[in-house]
């Protein structure tokens, strides 16, 4: 290969990698805390007390909700309590607009009392969104994707010795080290990174690139989707009211026509109307590809089976693939953990990135007795984008079960809690030099990582000691993931500690130089 | 299952990474014989295909197949690569337990 596309290529991806490298950060961070978004929303919501699973018993107490509280209303969406999830989830567009979204107590059926909070949502918004308004914060973090699929490809091009480093990791080397560290985790883990960011630009590709669509169907945007799912529609109202059927008989026909599939989204639209419908969506544990709005259309008076939306073509089974494999929702327990194991991965690979930029400029002016100001522009910015990305994570979870339990809207101040933190340590980091502002960030980020276990333990007690006992493993696994995340911190700590900074390290050597022995 | 095909692919990275001069010389001590190079490269690359093999055909079909297959050469690579330089010993121990487990349990099951 000629050199010159080489280093071409290294210029990209070194510019475009440290532009982005900081909200691509986040984006990974958040993104793969939402392999484990069920898990954190238990954590979150500890008062919502786990049943055994029996779907047929949900769907009835979800009806008698319904048909209590949200009669007239077009649509009702209702999820079902799985292994992951113990709530029965109930939405249904509010008379005023407003879209009503309420969790129910698997056992009574009634509205949970539980503390108002996002709690795993929250990331997984934030990771395509960053609470931007619609649709600007998609298009940044489609953006964001864009140019991560670039410095993949860029980053693969510049790497010269894919094969021959390919199990190379030396540590305690300094930039050596974080250029290994940062392949090892690039190349390794690549299919991944490829996977996670294609996929990323599938999800979105309606919104990136309209311009088939808006040829093919002018204005009318949406008749696309009736094109790709014949069946798509269903009977709008009669306006004749008559009794909807028994959720759970369907459920028993669903079981005998489909037996072992479990149920995903059901939606029942018109309710009480002659021309009810219902749909009983697939589950994404079953299948990798992602299939929503697929699934077995009911005639919602007389239970007979419409018809059964299925995907039909092969490019909807490649989108839906990529879909699916994105949101990883059909990986069992191990899998999952791979998952979030990838995801650290490539925050990790995007976080060396931006140590090592900073790293390589700064030897360079090891030198002068202050750095420019762009290094140390950059210096904040890497400390705030990352030690102060996971302050302001762990502080969400603080605020969590610290803010009062009856607080009018709770559950937007967890979310500023998260973005004063986020912002007070991008204070923090430009009062602070350098070296100091990480090891501050980073240790109280220890600190408050390993605390979380003892925090959950005295106001919930619902602590290690009982979660462990009881088999909860929603509730323990993510205090142990906080305490396991504390203790690498702490350690990531000591390390920084122990390690005589660059700059000053060579102007030590430089004065020994220089005396006389 | 998922723990076999990673057990095989682990078995096979290891053949791969011994089977280069270096870092069998970095593991073991001394320079390979090039038969041994050659001998390990190819015992690496049939565990990793026994990976494949037994991901695809024996338990989830293509497309789960693949996935666990991909998810389990990401995982155990990256268990390689950072055990070597730490503990190199249980790097190697590890490889050669996984090399006989893996296939065992892979005939077994």
């Amino acid at each position: 290969m000629k050199e010159g596309f080489r280093q071409a290529m290294a210029w990209l991806h070194t510019w475009a990698g440290l532009v982005f490298g900081w909200l691509l950060f986040a984006i990974f961070l958040t993104g793969t805390l939402s392999y484990f978004k069920d898990e954190v929303n238990h954590w979150t919501h500890p008062e919502i007390a786990s049943h055994p699973l029996d779907d047929a018993a949900a769907l009835d107490k979800a009806q008698r909700y319904l048909e209590q509280h949200a009669a007239g209303m077009k649509t009702w969406y209702i999820n079902l309590p799985d292994e992951r999830q113990p709530y029965i989830q109930v939405m249904y567009p509010g008379p005023s607009g407003r879209f009503a979204n309420q969790i129910l107590d698997a056992g009574s059926g009634q509205l949970a009392a539980a503390r108002e909070s996002m709690g795993g949502e929250f990331f997984y918004q934030f990771h395509y969104q960053l609470q931007l308004p619609y649709p600007w914060g998609r298009w940044l973090a489609s953006l964001c994707a864009l140019v991560m699929l670039v410095t993949l490809i860029s980053g693969i091009i510049t790497h010269k010795k894919i094969f021959k480093e390919f199990f190379t990791f030396r540590p305690r080397k300094g930039q050596r080290s974080w250029l290994d560290g940062h392949n090892a985790v690039g190349v390794l883990v690549l299919p991944f990174h490829l996977m996670i960011t294609y996929s990323s630009l599938v999800i979105f590709m309606t919104m990136l690139l309209p311009g088939n669509i808006l040829a093919q169907y002018g204005k009318q945007t949406t008749a696309i989707y009736d094109d790709l799912m014949p069946s798509r529609g269903v009977p709008a109202a009669a306006n004749q009211p008559a009794p909807l059927v028994s959720l759970s008989e369907l459920y028993r026909d669903f079981q005998q026509q489909a037996p072992g599939s479990r149920l995903g989204l059901i939606e029942v639209d018109h309710p009480g109307d002659a021309n009810a419908s219902v749909v009983f969506g697939r589950h994404g544990g079953d299948r990798i590809v992602h299939q929503i709005g697929y699934g077995r259309v009911y005639d919602g008076v007389s239970g007979a089976l419409r018809f059964d939306r299925q995907v039909s073509s092969v490019p909807m089974m490649i989108a839906g693939g990529l879909y699916g494999m994105h949101m990883g929702h059909f990986a069992g327990p191990g899998l999952r953990w791979l998952y979030f194991l990838a995801g650290i991965g490539g925050t990790a690979m995007i976080g060396t990135g931006l140590v090592m930029w900073l790293g390589k400029r700064q030897l360079k002016h090891a030198k002068s007795a202050r750095q420019p100001f762009h290094l140390c522009l950059v210096a904040v910015l890497n400390v705030m984008s990352m030690g102060g990305l996971m302050l302001a994570v762990i502080g969400f979870f603080y605020a969590n079960r610290l803010l009062p339990f009856e607080l009018a809207g709770r559950s937007g101040l967890e979310v500023r809690v998260f973005f004063w933190v986020w912002a007070l340590s991008a204070l923090h980091a430009a009062l602070r030099p350098a070296r100091q502002a990480w090891l501050e960030q980073l240790g109280l980020a220890a600190l408050l990582y390993a605390g979380l276990p003892l925090l959950n333990a005295v106001t919930t007690g619902q602590g290690l000691n009982r979660s462990l006992a009881q088999g909860d493993w929603a509730m323990a696994g993510v205090d142990l993931t906080a305490l396991a995340w504390g203790l690498l911190l702490a350690w990531a700590v000591r390390k920084l500690w122990r390690n005589v900074p660059v700059v000053k390290a060579r102007k030590v050597a430089m004065s020994a130089e220089g005396e006389p022995t | 299952m998922m723990l076999v095909v990673g057990l095989l692919c682990y078995a096979g990275f290891a053949g791969l990474c011994l089977g280069m001069e270096r870092h069998y010389r970095d593991l073991v001590g001394r320079p390979p014989q090039a038969r041994v190079s050659l001998g390990l490269r190819l015992a690496g690359s049939l565990l990793l295909a026994a990976g494949l093999w037994l991901a695809v055909v024996v338990d989830g079909g293509w497309s789960m197949g693949l996935v666990h297959w991909f998810a389990a050469l990401m995982g155990s690579a990256m268990l390689l690569v950072f055990l070597m330089p730490y503990r190199p010993r249980w790097a190697v121990g590890l490889a050669g337990a996984a090399g006989v487990l893996g296939p065992a349990l892979g005939l077994v099951l």
